[in-house]
Protein backbone atom coordinates (compact mmCIF):
# COMPACT_ATOMS: atom_id res chain seq x y z
CA UNK A 1 0.00 0.00 0.00
CA UNK A 2 1.68 3.41 -1.00
CA UNK A 3 -0.78 5.26 1.52
CA UNK A 4 0.36 4.33 4.38
CA UNK A 5 4.10 4.49 4.14
CA UNK A 6 3.64 8.12 1.71
CA UNK A 7 5.15 11.05 3.52
CA UNK A 8 3.50 13.97 4.87
CA UNK A 9 3.38 16.93 2.32
CA UNK A 10 7.10 18.76 2.34
CA UNK A 11 5.06 22.51 3.22
CA UNK A 12 3.25 20.96 6.20
CA UNK A 13 6.34 21.63 9.10
CA UNK A 14 7.16 24.72 6.86
CA UNK A 15 2.97 25.68 7.14
CA UNK A 16 3.17 25.22 11.56
CA UNK A 17 6.51 27.08 11.39
CA UNK A 18 5.22 29.80 9.37
CA UNK A 19 2.23 30.29 11.80
CA UNK A 20 3.50 30.08 14.93
CA UNK A 21 6.11 32.63 13.50
CA UNK A 22 3.82 35.06 12.30
CA UNK A 23 1.51 34.32 15.97
CA UNK A 24 4.88 34.98 17.82
CA UNK A 25 5.16 38.47 15.57
CA UNK A 26 1.49 39.25 16.46
CA UNK A 27 1.98 38.88 20.23
CA UNK A 28 5.02 40.95 20.21
CA UNK A 29 4.00 43.45 18.10
CA UNK A 30 0.98 43.79 20.13
CA UNK A 31 2.88 44.30 23.21
CA UNK A 32 4.92 47.12 21.40
CA UNK A 33 2.07 48.82 20.36
CA UNK A 34 0.41 48.99 23.62
CA UNK A 35 3.88 50.23 25.14
CA UNK A 36 4.00 53.11 21.80
CA UNK A 37 -0.17 53.94 23.05
CA UNK A 38 0.75 54.34 26.43
CA UNK A 39 3.64 57.01 26.07
CA UNK A 40 1.91 58.65 23.29
CA UNK A 41 -1.19 59.02 25.51
CA UNK A 42 0.90 60.47 27.95
CA UNK A 43 2.86 62.61 26.06
CA UNK A 44 0.03 64.24 25.02
CA UNK A 45 -1.32 64.69 28.29
CA UNK A 46 1.19 66.47 30.09
CA UNK A 47 3.13 62.96 31.54
CA UNK A 48 1.36 64.06 34.59
CA UNK A 49 0.46 60.57 35.05
CA UNK A 50 3.66 58.45 33.90
CA UNK A 51 4.60 55.22 35.49
CA UNK A 52 8.44 55.14 36.33
CA UNK A 53 10.33 52.66 38.27
CA UNK A 54 13.73 55.67 38.20
CA UNK A 55 14.11 58.98 39.17
CA UNK A 56 15.79 61.90 37.94
CA UNK A 57 16.47 65.14 39.22
CA UNK A 58 13.41 64.94 41.80
CA UNK A 59 10.46 63.75 39.31
CA UNK A 60 10.84 60.47 37.20
CA UNK A 61 13.57 59.49 34.59
CA UNK A 62 11.14 58.38 32.22
CA UNK A 63 9.96 62.22 32.31
CA UNK A 64 13.22 63.32 31.83
CA UNK A 65 13.46 61.46 28.72
CA UNK A 66 10.06 62.08 27.60
CA UNK A 67 10.63 65.50 27.96
CA UNK A 68 14.26 65.77 26.51
CA UNK A 69 14.86 66.76 22.66
CA UNK A 70 14.88 63.37 21.44
CA UNK A 71 10.90 63.03 22.14
CA UNK A 72 10.63 64.70 19.33
CA UNK A 73 11.30 63.99 15.86
CA UNK A 74 10.42 67.29 13.90
CA UNK A 75 7.96 68.36 16.52
CA UNK A 76 6.28 64.65 16.10
CA UNK A 77 6.17 62.55 19.24
CA UNK A 78 8.46 59.78 18.75
CA UNK A 79 6.07 57.58 20.58
CA UNK A 80 3.56 58.32 18.06
CA UNK A 81 6.00 57.35 15.21
CA UNK A 82 6.34 54.25 16.92
CA UNK A 83 2.89 53.92 17.39
CA UNK A 84 2.65 53.94 13.68
CA UNK A 85 5.35 51.77 12.73
CA UNK A 86 3.73 49.03 15.07
CA UNK A 87 -0.17 49.52 13.35
CA UNK A 88 1.98 49.51 9.84
CA UNK A 89 4.02 46.33 10.77
CA UNK A 90 0.36 44.10 12.04
CA UNK A 91 -0.92 45.28 8.82
CA UNK A 92 0.96 43.84 6.84
CA UNK A 93 0.69 40.49 8.72
CA UNK A 94 -2.64 39.22 6.99
CA UNK A 95 -0.99 39.34 3.77
CA UNK A 96 0.65 36.32 1.72
CA UNK A 97 2.76 38.13 -0.20
CA UNK A 98 7.03 38.39 -0.33
CA UNK A 99 6.38 42.30 -0.60
CA UNK A 100 4.17 42.06 2.67
CA UNK A 101 6.51 40.29 4.40
CA UNK A 102 9.47 42.65 3.23
CA UNK A 103 7.30 45.49 4.68
CA UNK A 104 6.67 44.67 7.70
CA UNK A 105 10.73 43.42 7.66
CA UNK A 106 11.33 47.11 6.81
CA UNK A 107 9.58 48.52 8.95
CA UNK A 108 10.66 46.36 11.96
CA UNK A 109 14.04 47.17 11.07
CA UNK A 110 13.43 51.07 10.69
CA UNK A 111 12.03 50.86 14.36
CA UNK A 112 14.69 48.42 15.77
CA UNK A 113 17.48 50.92 13.93
CA UNK A 114 16.27 54.22 15.39
CA UNK A 115 15.36 52.46 18.93
CA UNK A 116 18.94 51.48 19.11
CA UNK A 117 19.98 55.64 18.61
CA UNK A 118 17.25 56.71 20.98
CA UNK A 119 18.39 53.95 23.86
CA UNK A 120 22.23 55.32 23.03
CA UNK A 121 20.93 59.08 23.71
CA UNK A 122 19.28 57.40 26.86
CA UNK A 123 22.32 55.92 28.04
CA UNK A 124 24.98 58.46 26.93
CA UNK A 125 23.45 61.88 26.43
CA UNK A 126 20.31 62.15 28.22
CA UNK A 127 21.91 59.31 31.00
CA UNK A 128 18.21 58.74 32.54
CA UNK A 129 16.68 55.02 30.91
CA UNK A 130 13.03 55.46 30.34
CA UNK A 131 11.91 51.15 31.19
CA UNK A 132 8.70 51.75 28.35
CA UNK A 133 11.37 53.13 25.70
CA UNK A 134 13.27 50.08 26.52
CA UNK A 135 10.44 47.91 26.73
CA UNK A 136 9.65 49.10 22.82
CA UNK A 137 13.28 48.94 21.62
CA UNK A 138 13.19 45.25 23.11
CA UNK A 139 10.16 44.46 21.03
CA UNK A 140 11.54 46.08 17.76
CA UNK A 141 14.71 43.81 18.22
CA UNK A 142 12.28 40.87 18.86
CA UNK A 143 10.31 41.79 15.57
CA UNK A 144 13.27 42.26 13.05
CA UNK A 145 14.61 39.12 14.36
CA UNK A 146 11.31 37.51 13.64
CA UNK A 147 9.90 39.17 10.66
CA UNK A 148 13.67 38.69 9.34
CA UNK A 149 13.30 35.00 9.13
CA UNK A 150 9.31 35.05 8.58
CA UNK A 151 10.39 36.71 5.17
CA UNK A 152 13.52 34.56 4.20
CA UNK A 153 11.61 31.59 5.15
CA UNK A 154 8.75 31.94 3.42
CA UNK A 155 7.50 29.38 0.55
CA UNK A 156 4.99 30.15 -2.01
CA UNK A 157 1.62 29.47 0.10
CA UNK A 158 2.55 30.02 3.67
CA UNK A 159 0.89 32.92 5.67
CA UNK B 1 10.89 -3.38 -15.26
CA UNK B 2 8.22 -0.34 -15.70
CA UNK B 3 6.25 -0.46 -17.96
CA UNK B 4 6.44 2.59 -20.94
CA UNK B 5 3.86 4.29 -19.11
CA UNK B 6 5.50 4.37 -15.48
CA UNK B 7 8.74 5.99 -17.59
CA UNK B 8 6.96 8.66 -19.02
CA UNK B 9 5.48 9.63 -15.61
CA UNK B 10 8.56 9.14 -14.19
CA UNK B 11 10.13 11.62 -16.43
CA UNK B 12 7.25 13.79 -15.95
CA UNK B 13 7.60 14.18 -11.94
CA UNK B 14 11.53 14.58 -12.47
CA UNK B 15 10.85 17.12 -14.99
CA UNK B 16 8.03 18.87 -13.06
CA UNK B 17 10.68 18.64 -9.42
CA UNK B 18 13.36 20.44 -11.42
CA UNK B 19 11.23 23.30 -12.66
CA UNK B 20 9.82 23.72 -8.85
CA UNK B 21 13.71 23.69 -7.72
CA UNK B 22 14.35 25.86 -9.94
CA UNK B 23 11.38 28.63 -9.50
CA UNK B 24 12.38 28.14 -5.52
CA UNK B 25 15.72 29.03 -6.38
CA UNK B 26 14.48 31.88 -8.19
CA UNK B 27 12.52 32.93 -5.76
CA UNK B 28 14.84 32.95 -2.67
CA UNK B 29 16.99 34.94 -4.75
CA UNK B 30 14.53 37.01 -5.38
CA UNK B 31 13.74 37.59 -1.91
CA UNK B 32 17.43 38.29 -1.11
CA UNK B 33 17.37 40.63 -3.37
CA UNK B 34 14.05 42.47 -1.92
CA UNK B 35 16.16 41.84 1.41
CA UNK B 36 19.07 43.66 0.67
CA UNK B 37 16.67 46.71 -0.94
CA UNK B 38 14.88 46.75 2.11
CA UNK B 39 17.99 46.84 4.34
CA UNK B 40 19.36 49.93 2.40
CA UNK B 41 15.91 51.75 2.41
CA UNK B 42 15.39 51.07 6.07
CA UNK B 43 19.27 52.25 6.76
CA UNK B 44 18.44 55.27 4.47
CA UNK B 45 15.39 56.08 6.73
CA UNK B 46 17.31 55.97 9.77
CA UNK B 47 19.89 57.61 8.67
CA UNK B 48 17.65 60.44 7.72
CA UNK B 49 15.71 60.60 11.15
CA UNK B 50 18.88 60.73 13.33
CA UNK B 51 19.80 63.62 11.08
CA UNK B 52 16.93 65.27 11.84
CA UNK B 53 16.87 64.45 15.28
CA UNK B 54 20.02 65.31 16.03
CA UNK B 55 19.83 68.70 14.19
CA UNK B 56 17.11 69.72 16.70
CA UNK B 57 14.36 70.64 13.45
CA UNK B 58 15.15 74.40 14.87
CA UNK B 59 16.91 77.08 12.17
CA UNK B 60 19.97 79.52 12.71
CA UNK B 61 23.52 79.21 13.99
CA UNK B 62 22.88 79.36 17.29
CA UNK B 63 19.56 77.24 17.23
CA UNK B 64 17.39 80.38 17.94
CA UNK B 65 13.98 81.06 15.73
CA UNK B 66 14.42 83.37 13.21
CA UNK B 67 11.85 85.10 10.93
CA UNK B 68 8.09 84.03 10.76
CA UNK B 69 8.69 81.33 13.45
CA UNK B 70 10.28 83.86 15.86
CA UNK B 71 7.58 86.66 15.37
CA UNK B 72 4.99 83.89 16.15
CA UNK B 73 6.73 83.34 19.13
CA UNK B 74 7.26 86.92 20.33
CA UNK B 75 3.36 87.25 19.74
CA UNK B 76 2.55 83.83 22.00
CA UNK B 77 4.82 85.52 24.34
CA UNK B 78 3.32 89.05 24.62
CA UNK B 79 -0.63 87.90 24.22
CA UNK B 80 0.56 85.73 27.11
CA UNK B 81 1.75 88.22 29.64
CA UNK B 82 0.39 91.84 28.03
CA UNK B 83 -1.28 93.78 30.41
CA UNK B 84 -0.22 91.77 33.61
CA UNK B 85 2.06 93.63 36.25
CA UNK B 86 5.91 92.46 36.63
CA UNK B 87 8.16 93.25 39.40
CA UNK B 88 12.05 91.57 39.42
CA UNK B 89 10.60 87.50 39.27
CA UNK B 90 6.98 88.21 40.09
CA UNK B 91 4.39 87.99 37.87
CA UNK B 92 0.66 89.31 38.69
CA UNK B 93 -0.55 91.81 41.21
CA UNK B 94 2.14 92.04 44.60
CA UNK B 95 -1.27 91.99 46.68
CA UNK B 96 -2.78 89.10 45.01
CA UNK B 97 -4.28 86.68 47.87
CA UNK B 98 -2.26 83.12 47.02
CA UNK B 99 1.43 82.93 45.82
CA UNK B 100 2.96 80.55 43.67
CA UNK B 101 6.66 79.53 43.99
CA UNK B 102 7.86 78.33 41.01
CA UNK B 103 11.43 76.83 41.87
CA UNK B 104 13.07 76.29 38.35
CA UNK B 105 15.92 75.90 35.57
CA UNK B 106 15.78 77.16 32.51
CA UNK B 107 17.29 74.67 30.98
CA UNK B 108 14.97 71.62 32.36
CA UNK B 109 13.06 70.57 29.90
CA UNK B 110 10.41 69.25 32.76
CA UNK B 111 9.87 73.28 33.33
CA UNK B 112 9.68 73.73 29.57
CA UNK B 113 6.75 71.08 29.38
CA UNK B 114 5.22 72.97 32.25
CA UNK B 115 5.64 76.37 31.62
CA UNK B 116 4.34 75.92 27.91
CA UNK B 117 2.20 72.40 27.43
CA UNK B 118 1.32 72.21 31.40
CA UNK B 119 -0.80 74.31 33.41
CA UNK B 120 1.57 77.63 33.96
CA UNK B 121 -0.48 78.91 30.69
CA UNK B 122 -3.89 78.48 32.10
CA UNK B 123 -2.89 79.49 35.04
CA UNK B 124 -1.01 82.78 33.86
CA UNK B 125 -4.54 83.76 31.85
CA UNK B 126 -6.85 83.56 34.52
CA UNK B 127 -5.85 83.79 38.01
CA UNK B 128 -3.16 85.56 37.43
CA UNK B 129 -4.80 87.78 35.07
CA UNK B 130 -7.38 88.55 37.50
CA UNK B 131 -5.04 89.10 40.50
CA UNK B 132 -6.10 86.77 42.46
CA UNK B 133 -2.52 84.65 42.22
CA UNK B 134 1.08 85.99 41.87
CA UNK B 135 3.77 83.62 40.61
CA UNK B 136 7.38 83.96 41.81
CA UNK B 137 10.35 82.54 40.48
CA UNK B 138 13.11 80.96 42.39
CA UNK B 139 16.22 79.30 40.47
CA UNK B 140 17.26 75.78 41.70
CA UNK B 141 20.12 73.83 39.13
CA UNK B 142 19.00 70.52 38.31
CA UNK B 143 19.12 69.97 34.13
CA UNK B 144 22.03 72.51 33.45
CA UNK B 145 23.98 70.90 36.51
CA UNK B 146 23.34 67.75 35.29
CA UNK B 147 25.80 68.65 32.22
CA UNK B 148 27.34 71.32 32.37
CA UNK B 149 29.38 73.44 36.05
CA UNK B 150 27.14 75.55 38.14
CA UNK B 151 28.38 78.99 36.47
CA UNK B 152 26.43 78.16 33.41
CA UNK B 153 23.77 77.67 35.29
CA UNK B 154 24.44 81.03 37.25
CA UNK B 155 24.80 83.17 33.54
CA UNK B 156 21.66 82.35 32.32
CA UNK B 157 20.12 83.03 35.60
CA UNK B 158 21.40 86.29 36.19
CA UNK B 159 20.73 87.25 32.29
CA UNK B 160 16.94 86.10 33.40
CA UNK B 161 17.11 88.42 36.77
CA UNK B 162 18.70 91.34 34.66
CA UNK B 163 15.37 91.32 32.40
CA UNK B 164 13.52 91.24 35.73
CA UNK B 165 15.30 94.53 36.80
CA UNK B 166 13.41 96.35 33.93
CA UNK B 167 10.22 94.35 34.64
CA UNK B 168 10.61 91.38 31.83
CA UNK B 169 11.90 88.77 33.69
CA UNK B 170 8.60 86.74 32.66
CA UNK B 171 9.41 87.66 28.83
CA UNK B 172 13.21 86.27 29.03
CA UNK B 173 12.10 83.06 30.92
CA UNK B 174 9.11 82.25 28.08
CA UNK B 175 11.62 83.09 25.15
CA UNK B 176 14.23 80.50 26.79
CA UNK B 177 12.08 78.11 27.17
CA UNK B 178 10.31 78.46 23.85
CA UNK B 179 13.92 78.21 22.42
CA UNK B 180 15.50 75.45 24.46
CA UNK B 181 17.62 72.59 23.01
CA UNK B 182 19.07 69.91 24.29
CA UNK B 183 20.62 70.39 28.12
CA UNK B 184 23.51 67.80 26.86
CA UNK B 185 24.78 70.36 24.67
CA UNK B 186 26.71 73.53 25.40
CA UNK B 187 23.68 75.88 23.48
CA UNK B 188 23.94 78.64 26.58
CA UNK B 189 26.71 81.19 26.27
CA UNK B 190 26.59 85.18 25.98
CA UNK B 191 25.86 84.78 22.27
CA UNK B 192 22.72 83.28 23.20
CA UNK B 193 21.55 85.25 26.21
CA UNK B 194 21.93 88.29 23.87
CA UNK B 195 20.10 87.17 21.08
CA UNK B 196 17.49 86.18 23.55
CA UNK B 197 17.59 89.77 24.98
CA UNK B 198 17.63 90.94 21.94
CA UNK B 199 14.12 89.44 21.30
CA UNK B 200 12.63 91.52 23.73
CA UNK B 201 11.56 95.04 22.14
CA UNK B 202 10.93 96.23 25.27
CA UNK B 203 14.16 95.75 26.78
CA UNK B 204 16.69 98.60 27.15
CA UNK B 205 19.60 96.07 26.35
CA UNK B 206 22.56 98.74 27.45
CA UNK B 207 21.47 98.47 31.10
CA UNK B 208 20.51 94.90 30.35
CA UNK B 209 24.34 93.81 29.48
CA UNK B 210 25.63 96.42 32.79
CA UNK B 211 22.87 94.58 35.15
CA UNK B 212 24.42 91.42 34.09
CA UNK B 213 27.60 92.51 36.02
CA UNK B 214 25.43 93.68 38.90
CA UNK B 215 26.55 91.16 42.25
CA UNK B 216 22.96 91.48 43.68
CA UNK B 217 21.79 89.36 40.73
CA UNK B 218 24.28 86.45 41.64
CA UNK B 219 23.70 86.54 45.38
CA UNK B 220 19.79 85.98 44.56
CA UNK B 221 20.80 83.00 42.06
CA UNK B 222 22.37 81.61 45.38
CA UNK B 223 19.91 83.02 48.06
CA UNK B 224 17.60 81.01 45.82
CA UNK B 225 19.33 77.47 45.81
CA UNK B 226 20.16 77.87 49.12
CA UNK B 227 16.36 78.61 50.40
CA UNK B 228 15.52 75.66 48.21
CA UNK B 229 17.71 73.32 49.27
CA UNK B 230 16.38 74.40 52.74
CA UNK B 231 12.83 73.29 52.02
CA UNK B 232 13.41 70.39 50.92
CA UNK B 233 13.23 70.98 47.05
CA UNK B 234 14.92 68.21 44.84
CA UNK B 235 13.76 69.08 41.60
CA UNK B 236 12.52 71.21 39.32
CA UNK B 237 9.86 72.55 38.80
CA UNK B 238 8.82 72.46 41.68
CA UNK B 239 5.57 74.69 42.98
CA UNK B 240 4.48 75.73 46.04
CA UNK B 241 1.15 77.31 46.87
CA UNK B 242 0.77 79.77 50.10
CA UNK B 243 -2.45 81.57 50.87
CA UNK B 244 -4.34 82.79 53.47
CA UNK B 245 -4.75 79.23 54.75
CA UNK B 246 -1.58 77.83 54.87
CA UNK B 247 1.25 76.56 52.06
CA UNK B 248 0.61 73.19 50.15
CA UNK B 249 2.74 71.98 47.59
CA UNK B 250 1.57 71.04 44.53
CA UNK B 251 2.47 67.33 43.88
CA UNK B 252 2.34 66.22 40.07
CA UNK B 253 5.67 66.09 37.93
CA UNK B 254 4.12 68.91 35.32
CA UNK B 255 1.26 70.06 36.88
CA UNK B 256 -1.86 70.66 35.02
CA UNK B 257 -4.06 73.68 35.75
CA UNK B 258 -6.26 71.25 37.90
CA UNK B 259 -3.26 70.55 39.84
CA UNK B 260 -2.95 74.14 40.49
CA UNK B 261 -6.34 74.72 41.17
CA UNK B 262 -6.79 71.99 43.64
CA UNK B 263 -3.23 73.59 45.58
CA UNK B 264 -5.16 77.17 45.43
CA UNK B 265 -8.40 76.15 46.49
CA UNK B 266 -6.79 74.30 49.41
CA UNK B 267 -4.68 77.42 50.76
CA UNK B 268 -7.31 79.92 49.89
Amino acid sequence: MTTATRPAPASSPGRTGASALTIAILVVALIGLADAAYLTYEHYNGLSGLLCLGGHHGHSSCTTVQSSTYSKLDGVSVALLGLIGYVALLATLPFRGDLFKAAGFGIALIGFGFSAYLTYREVFTIKAICEWCVGSAICMTLLVILTGIRFLRAGPATP
Amino acid sequence: MASRKEQKEQARQRRMAEEQALAEKVRRQRRLQMMVGVVVAAVAVIAVAIAVSTSGGSGGGNGLQHGKALNQTEQQVSSLLSGIQQSGTTLGNPKAPVTITYYGDLECPVCRDFTLQGGFPQLVSNDVRQGKVKVVYRSFCTATCNSHPSSVFNQQQVAAYAAGLQNLFWNYAELFYRQQQDETTDYVNSAFLNALAEQIPALDLKKWQTDLKDPSLLAQVQSDEQQASSIGVSGTPTLVAKGPKGEQPVGATVPTYSDLEAAIKQVS
